[in-house]
Order: structure tokens, then C-alpha cells, then sequence
């Protein structure tokens, strides 16, 4: 991502900051000095305006960029609707958190519970796209009803625990319970990934609408999509059982 | 206007507004690409006895299509609106649907209007077909015995034009198949149109109702039959024997007189007497080609 919104960390965080109010809602015509008044919560300080943490320059143009260490950033992107949201490094807990549209690209590791629902709520994500370039914690896409995650590296236990639709792509090895108790939805394992007892293995085939979601995230965001994930052969499982039983895991294998 | 000996004539090609949709198959290799589309664009010629024209507008190499498979690109034009979307519904879903390891995308993705197709192709899932978004973009899996068909929710929907034309007017009816065939292969691959004709050439051009029953919405065009010039009356010059009509469809004026160009100036060749077209006076059809503009690089 070039030009848009900068936003520089003027100094490390020491303590969980919370970012949920920053992107929330309508974001992209605001310029950097409005941007600059929404309030971040820190666990110890209190309220804060998020031009107190950061250095905030250009013009929005539907960007923004993070720069800085943002591992005790938790929430941030939560209620994410519109924009092109990049991150460079790793952020805490719950990042994109209820994400209904737009993108938040993180380029390092992301906590428990990306893309998830906020606790309470039955639904998750409603749409966008949240692209982990690291890994992720456990939860990632939990009770997402619509829209994308993407993990590019490992992705923690129970991803995509409680999917009521949308997509979950993981690069790497997935954890434990992937998919639990989802009624539909789709968990994408191009790495190594042992789908819980509640799914029953289906058949071995090649799902042509995989071509057109891993090319588009191969053009989109660079990601390491391989000719052999593109022309290769994915094992079906259905599932959960316990529930509905319209999801569904599809791991690539080499057959 | 005289092109290699061939006398160009001063008149004009009328031509129609009709609707048209892009639609773009793939498949696991050529061969299955070129089977779906071939059922497809099949019974397509006019929309006077087939209610739709159809065609294939070029082959499409892997690296050009959605999926990066091999695919290729189909022109389908109806009368109306309403009438595109059943088209699509009925000709996707019996012969693309049907056929081994392909789908089925809009190639108009720009266009404003939309009917639905996967959206009513879907039902055949009977419950266990499942959506899927991709950026932006809704498309339905639907599970059949082979694997699953994937085909967009939506198809774009432009105004297009129909029944661009020219006759080929020849000493004998081999030199008129020559000249048909090299025009119709140098107009194969014109971007944005179809000739919807059995290999783009039409040997039985029509008029406009009939001199003898008043229910026929059109009849042989006798003033262009070489074998009823001493009875009617005819139109065709008196070295002429044999007649061909290259028919074009497309999806703006522009490429069908850009086609027309290329398949006039392939057609100029030896026994080939004179270029003509058809026209019903300029009174039905909004596009009027003439000749002589568009081999000047004009017209349309």
C-alpha cells in the first residue's frame, strides 16, 4: 500500500492498548487531524487520543498504514467497514474483530481471536478481508458469518470455531478443533491440519472455486499461493456434525 | 468504390439493437471448453426461429480467464431483457451445467444491468449447494456426481447491435464459398463480435415477410436468388451466380464495422463480382453500416 493515511508510533507501547473506536464505522474522508481525535483506551491511562500515540500524516484516500510495534495493540480494525487497513508488524488480540468490509492486511502476527465475534455476540465477521502475514492465535474467524481470513503462517486451535459462513484460508499448519461446531463455512488448510471427530471425510477433488479464491489472493496481496495449490487435489471433510453440518474443511494433499 | 477489381456497392447494412451478455466457460482442458460451447452457441443462428443469437466471440488462453484454465469467450443476444435472463438460465444450465469439469463466469462485469443465472441455476443443488464471495463476487458450488459446477450469481447485460451484414455477390458459387470462407476467417477473432451463422455464412438471406402469406415474418430474398432472376425482381448484376451473406453481431457498432471491414477486404479476391448488403430501407434498424464509409474506415 502507497500514499494514504500514516500513522507512526511516537513511542513503544507499555501497556494493552485498546483500538476498537479507532476504524470503526466511516473512516475514509476523515482527514488525519479528525482521525487523530478518536479515542484509544489504555489499561492503566485511561482514554486517550489516538494523535497522542501516533504521528499521523497524509491524506486518507481510503488508507491507512501502522508503523510501529503494535503487539499490545489489541481490537485494532475491530468494526472495520470500509478502507484499506495495512499494519506493519505484529498487533494483539482480536484485530479486525467483527469486520464488515474493507481489508486489514497485518504484516506480522496477529493474537487470539482475529476476526472474530466480540464476546457475547453470535456473529462475527459480516464481510471484508483479514489477511495475517504471520500467524495467528487461537479463535481466528470465530463465528464469521461472511468474508475472509487468511493466515499465512500458523493459525492457533479452534479456527474458525462456531463459522456460520465465509472463508478461512491457512498457509501453514492449522491447530486443534479447526471449524468446531460450524454450521457452514469453509476452512482452507494448504498446510497440515486434523479435522475434529465431528467431521466426516467426503472425497478427494479439485474445487475449482479454490483456483479462484487462491489466484485472487496470490494478485490481491502477493501472498505464496504455489502451482500446486492452484492445480492440486484438496480432501473434503464435512462438518460439524454436531451441528449443521453444512461446513466444510478442505485440506490440499499431495494424494 | 472499386476494391481489387471488386465493385464496392453504395448502400448499407441495417442493423438492430438487441441485448447481449458475455459469457466466459473454462474447463479442465480445450476440448470440454470447446464441447460446452459448442451446445451452447447451437440452434442460435437468429432470433426469428431460435429466439436467441449466439457465438463464439475468441478462445481464451489460461492465464486470461478467471480460474487460469483454458476457456473461451461466447457472445448471446436476445431481443429483450427479460428474455436474456431466460436464455441464459435455460443454455447454461443444459449445456455448460451438463458438461464435464467446466465453468461458467460473466465477461461484462462492468455492466450496470445484471440478471440473475447462478442465482436460479443454484436450485439444482437442491439445498446443498453452498455460496461462496470472492471479492465481491458471489458465486454458487453446486455439487453434481463429477465434483461441483461453479458459476456466478450474476451476468452483465449490455445493449449490443445484430444483423450487421454484407453479401458476397460472385460469378459461381465456389468463388462466393471462397470468398465467404476467407471472410469469415479473418472476422473469427474480431473483438467484441460473433458471426452466429453455421461457419459465419448465411446462404439463405431473408426479406422482410412474405409476397404470398402474410403471417411469415420473413421469406427468401428473391431480388438475391440467382435462379428466380428471370421472375422476380432481381437485384443481382448479370455475371452473378451465386450469392453469400456474411452476417455480424456485436456489442457496439464499432467492432461490427471494424469486422465488417476486415471481412469485406478478404472477401475482394478473383470471382468475386460485387459487394452488396442487406437493408429494409433504413426504416427498422437503428445501425446503419454503409458500405463504402466503413471500407474508408469510417462508419457505424
Amino acid at each position: 500500500m502507497s500514499g494514504g493515511l500514516v500513522a507512526r508510533l511516537k513511542g513503544p507501547l507499555r501497556q494493552q492498548a485498546d483500538f476498537s473506536e479507532v476504524l470503526a464505522g466511516p473512516w475514509t474522508t476523515l482527514s488525519a487531524v479528525e482521525l487523530a481525535r478518536r479515542p484509544v483506551f489504555l489499561q492503566r491511562d485511561g482514554q486517550t487520543p489516538l494523535g497522542d500515540l501516533f504521528d499521523l500524516k497524509g491524506e486518507p484516500r481510503g488508507q491507512i498504514r501502522f508503523l510501529g510495534d503494535l503487539a499490545m495493540a489489541d481490537r485494532l480494525g475491530a468494526g472495520l467497514s470500509e478502507g484499506e487497513v495495512a499494519v506493519e508488524g505484529d498487533v494483539g488480540s482480536e484485530a479486525g474483530l467483527a469486520l464488515s468490509g474493507g481489508s486489514l492486511d497485518i504484516d506480522g502476527d496477529a493474537g487470539p481471536r482475529a476476526g472474530a465475534a466480540p464476546p457475547g455476540f453470535k456473529r462475527g465477521m459480516t464481510g471484508g478481508e483479514l489477511i495475517v502475514r504471520g500467524s495467528a492465535g487461537g479463535e481466528a474467524g470465530a463465528a464469521m458469518r461472511r468474508g475472509l481470513v487468511v493466515i499465512v503462517k500458523q493459525a492457533g486451535a479452534r479456527t474458525g470455531v462456531g463459522m456460520i459462513a465465509g472463508n478461512v484460508v491457512v498457509f501453514g499448519p492449522t491447530g486443534a478443533d479447526p471449524g468446531l461446531w460450524a454450521k457452514r463455512g469453509t476452512v482452507i488448510a494448504l498446510g497440515r491440519i486434523t479435522p475434529p471427530a465431528t467431521y466426516v471425510y467426503a472425497c478427494t477433488f479439485q474445487p475449482v472455486y479454490l483456483r479462484l479464491l487462491l489466484t485472487r489472493l496470490r494478485i490481491r496481496y502477493g501472498l505464496p499461493v504455489r502451482p500446486r495449490h492452484l492445480n492440486g487435489f484438496y480432501r473434503r471433510y464435512s462438518g460439524d456434525m454436531a451441528e449443521l453440518g453444512k461446513g466444510e474443511i478442505l485440506a490440499w494433499t499431495a494424494r | 468504390m472499386k476494391i481489387r477489381g471488386v465493385f464496392i456497392e453504395d448502400t448499407f447494412a441495417e442493423a438492430f439493437t438487441m441485448r447481449v451478455a458475455r459469457i466466459i466457460i473454462t474447463g479442465h482442458s480445450s476440448r470440454w471448453v470447446r464441447a460446452a460451447a459448442l451446445k451452447l452457441t447451437g440452434f442460435a443462428t437468429s432470433v426469428i426461429g431460435c429466439k436467441v443469437e449466439a457465438g463464439v466471440e475468441r478462445e481464451l488462453h489460461a492465464r486470461e480467464t478467471p480460474d487460469g484454465r483454458p476457456g473461451t469467450s461466447i457472445l448471446l443476444m436476445t431481443m429483450g431483457k427479460d428474455d436474456l435472463a431466460k436464455r441464459l438460465v435455460e443454455r447454461i444450465g443444459q449445456t455448460v451445467l451438463t458438461c464435464p469439469t467446466t465453468a461458467c463466469y460473466d465477461g461484462l462485469p462492468d455492466a450496470p444491468d445484471r440478471v440473475g443465472v447462478g442465482s436460479a441455476l443454484r436450485f439444482f443443488g437442491d439445498g446443498f449447494q453452498m455460496s461462496k464471495v470472492v471479492g465481491g463476487v458471489r458465486f454458487w458450488r453446486i455439487p453434481v456426481m463429477e465434483g461441483e459446477f461453479l458459476v456466478q450469481e450474476k451476468f452483465g447485460m449490455l445493449k449490443g447491435v445484430a444483423g450487421g451484414n454484407f453479401l458476397i455477390l460472385a460469378r459461381n458459387a465456389e468463388a462466393a464459398l471462397g470468398a465467404a470462407e476467407a471472410a469469415a476467417d479473418s472476422m473469427a477473432s474480431q473483438p467484441g463480435t460473433i458471426l452466429p451463422f453455421p461457419g459465419g455464412v448465411v446462404r439463405s438471406g431473408s426479406k422482410v415477410g412474405s409476397l404470398r402469406i402474410k403471417s411469415m415474418i420473413a421469406s427468401t430474398n428473391d431480388a438475391y436468388c440467382p435462379t428466380l432472376r428471370a421472375i422476380t425482381k432481381t437485384a443481382l448484376p448479370e455475371s452473378v451466380n451465386s450469392v453469400l451473406e456474411i452476417v455480424v453481431n456485436g456489442v457496439d457498432a464499432p467492432s461490427i464495422a471494424s469486422a465488417m471491414r476486415t471481412g469485406i477486404d478478404a472477401a475482394c479476391r478473383d470471382g468475386v463480382v460485387a459487394i452488396s448488403a442487406g437493408n429494409y430501407g433504413g426504416k427498422l434498424g437503428p445501425h446503419h453500416f454503409h458500405l463504402r464509409q466503413v471500407m474508408e474506415g469510417a462508419g457505424g
